[in-house]
């Protein structure tokens, strides 16, 4: 009963998030500048949001006067915020400087002096020292370049006893680590990614999606022949949808997964990706089951173990920060300015976001704002350590929007460090911290008991000596009646 | 009279067998009643106390779906699902019990669930995270009191003996399982019933 009804506030509340276009939920508390995104509070309630990101942008590819972009499927951006665009449909790649004006086109390459191009392509990858990967999709080859263009080495279909005879090696994604390892997501594998060495030779799978077996199923097959089996839809891992790899070398991966669809793989491949927000990060939490969940098909990591997902669904981008809590969302479907037709491939250029859409061409330039801004800063300072300005910082937030649960914990980090233990609490509370709380508490509790010790201690006494005096009490009464019964 | 209302319960669930036999045959029937009721009464008052009270690293409760009157229905509905369940097989199985020998029983066997959980509202506010393993401790302990008393009761009340009362008890279980069953069925299909009334209804004044 009790269920029903809260799943039945779900809905309607699905449903005015359709209404508007934009969510607007369960209104706690309102901030300065209304609620034009969205949040979900410690108890999974969608709770309204001052927007931390606002498109202000939009670049297509004739206003940058290379000709109009024909279906880009991917993007990256260097450190120094030089913009690489993957113009799939005109096989090129169209580099932008960081003020958005055109710098170079690569549309080819050469090989053993003679002039290759690219057919498909749809992943691209640019490293620290500006070598640049391209997933050729069509020629089924990876194409490793280096900085100025020329050709350092290209990965073509492997051969090894892990791979099938007739395995078609359609690479999509692609990215490089600091020790120049190539991973590759590649179409119909579900082994993981696939990991070349630095000389393009293949060496392993890493990572693969556990498969998700339904017990339903599983029991029917149980029963099941060996023909009837395998007439039977098998059980595959899930594939991913995208990658990304941050300054320490972990890979970010997203993938279809039921489970667990944004994962941060080590060298070994297992997912050490800390979840101890109130959620686990899968996009939204509160959908309609006619939609689904979130289907995330890139991500994009950023410092202090921020990282970023795209939701295919809804156009949605979310950000969570290290720990798992879910920072903001911004995007969504439409044809306004900040809203996607077919949205492929986000990046970080700095702190403003670009969102590059398949079907319009278009990179959409997202900047913060206010609210986004001291977010992102208290969310950086409190990964680097500096609690003073953190609680500074998420004071400052908190202000702009009281919904923001988990930086009340920040700031009952910062107090309790000050000392001030009781507000500490109240704090941690606030957020459901129970960790911190009772470390809090602890404090709390030796302080109490120091400051009022000699009280307490004269209570007890106390109490014992009456005890003491109304047994000696009563024993004097009971042996006067004795002496008067005899 | 008045210190026996609070001694007899504590009596009983220190020794059920002979506190039990007492209840039974010995104890008039209204005072047992009336404790019953006031047990109950104690019971409701613990878990709406508790899910407000009990301190945060036990008890993370979100206010806008905290419900006293749920709380009542959750001591009342299983109770009275099992008193109900035990009678019904009973009867059939040369139970001695009447009805209202087995509810006093079952209220009576759930006395330990107060003594022991109602002062740890109090307590689980002064305590640590490392510490809530008493909390959690002392709440199965009730808990296993609470069942143990649970079936010398109903042996006592119904004189069987224990492998018997242990079937009586799991067939109690499946019992109950029908009976929500059946509640069920009932409910939902008196909302059909009159949800299709008020259909006919806004029908009929909607045709003019």
């Amino acid at each position: 009963m009790l269920k029903s009804k809260t799943k039945l506030r779900a809905y309607l509340l699905a449903a005015i998030c359709c209404v508007f276009g934009l969510s607007a939920g369960g209104s706690l508390a309102h901030a300065a500048d209304g609620g034009a995104s969205y949040n979900y509070s410690v108890w999974g309630d969608t709770v309204v949001s001052p927007s931390a990101y606002e498109a202000t942008e939009l670049l297509t590819g004739d206003k940058l006067g290379v000709g109009v972009f024909k279906d880009p499927s991917d993007l990256h951006v260097t450190p120094d915020n030089e913009i690489y665009v993957l113009d799939s449909g005109n096989n090129r790649i169209v580099v932008l400087d960081e003020d958005y004006s055109e710098a170079a086109v690569i549309d080819s390459f050469e090989r053993d002096g003679q002039t290759e191009t690219f057919l498909n392509p749809q992943g691209i990858f640019v490293s620290d020292e500006k070598h640049l990967l391209i997933a050729d999709t069509g020629n089924k080859r990876v194409v490793h370049l280096d900085d100025e263009g020329g050709l350092v080495n290209i990965v073509e279909k492997p051969s090894s006893e892990l791979l099938k005879e007739n395995f078609d090696f359609q690479p999509v994604r692609v990215i490089m680590d600091k020790a120049q390892r190539i991973y590759v997501m590649a179409t119909g594998v579900f082994d993981g990614l696939m990991e070349f060495s630095a000389e393009g030779s293949f060496t392993s799978f890493i990572g693969a999606n556990r498969v998700g077996v339904d017990p339903v199923e599983l029991f029917w097959k149980r029963l099941s022949t060996k023909a009837q089996r395998s007439q039977m839809v098998m059980f595959t891992p899930t594939e991913f949808t995208n990658m990304d790899i941050n300054d320490e070398g972990f890979i970010y991966a997203t993938s279809g997964d039921t489970g667990d669809s944004i994962r941060k793989l080590n060298a070994q491949g297992s997912d050490i990706l800390r979840r101890t927000g109130y959620f686990k990060p899968i996009g939204d939490i509160n959908y309609r089951p006619a939609d689904g969940r979130s289907r995330l098909i890139d991500v994009d990591v950023t410092d202090s173990e921020i990282y970023s997902v795209l939701d295919s669904k809804k156009g949605r981008i979310f950000t969570y920060n290290g720990d798992g809590h879910f920072m903001y969302v911004f995007g969504g479907m439409g044809n306004r300015i900040g809203e996607f037709n077919t949205p492929v491939a986000i990046e970080r250029v700095g702190d403003d976001f670009l969102v590059l859409d398949k079907a319009f061409g278009e990179i959409t330039v997202f900047q913060t704002t206010e609210y986004g801004r001291t977010l992102n800063e208290a969310v950086r300072s409190y990964y680097r350590g500096e609690e003073e300005k953190s609680f500074e910082l998420y004071e400052q937030t908190i202000n702009m929007n009281a919904n923001l649960d988990f930086a009340y914990s920040g700031i009952g980090k910062s107090i309790l460090r000050q000392g001030d233990y009781d507000d500490a609490m109240r704090y941690f509370k606030q957020s459901l911290d129970q960790r911190n709380y009772s470390k809090a508490f602890l404090l709390h509790r030796k302080q109490v008991l120091r400051e009022h010790f000699g009280i307490i201690m004269t209570v007890i006494f106390g109490l014992i000596a009456v005890v003491l005096l109304a047994r000696a009490y009563r024993k004097m009464l009971d042996r006067k009646r004795g002496v008067s019964v005899e | 009279m008045n210190k026996e209302l609070i001694k007899f319960p504590l009596y009983l669930i220190t020794h059920p067998f002979n506190g039990y036999w007492e209840l039974k045959y010995e104890q008039s029937k209204k005072l047992n009643l009336m404790m019953s009721f006031g047990i109950l009464l104690l019971l409701i008052l613990t878990n709406v106390l508790g899910s407000q009270y009990s301190g945060f690293l036990v008890n993370i409760y979100n206010p806008d779906q905290m419900n006293s009157l749920m709380e009542i229905t959750y001591v009342i509905v299983p109770v009275l699902f099992w008193c109900v369940a035990n009678w019904s097989l009973t009867t059939l199985m040369d139970g001695e019990g009447k009805f209202v020998d087995i509810f006093t029983s079952t209220c009576f066997a759930l006395v330990p669930m107060v003594i022991i959980n109602f002062p740890w509202i109090w307590l689980s506010n002064v305590i640590s995270l490392q510490e809530t393993t008493f909390y959690y401790f002392c709440n199965s302990f009730a808990a296993l009191w609470s069942m143990y008393l649970l079936f010398v009761g109903n042996m006592t009340v119904h004189q069987f003996t224990p492998s018997k009362t242990i079937l009586t008890i799991a067939l109690s279980l499946v019992a109950i399982g029908f009976m929500a069953f059946l509640c069920l069925l009932f409910f939902s299909l008196l909302q059909q019933i009159v949800s299709f009334v008020t259909i006919i209804y806004q029908e009929i004044t909607l045709r003019n």
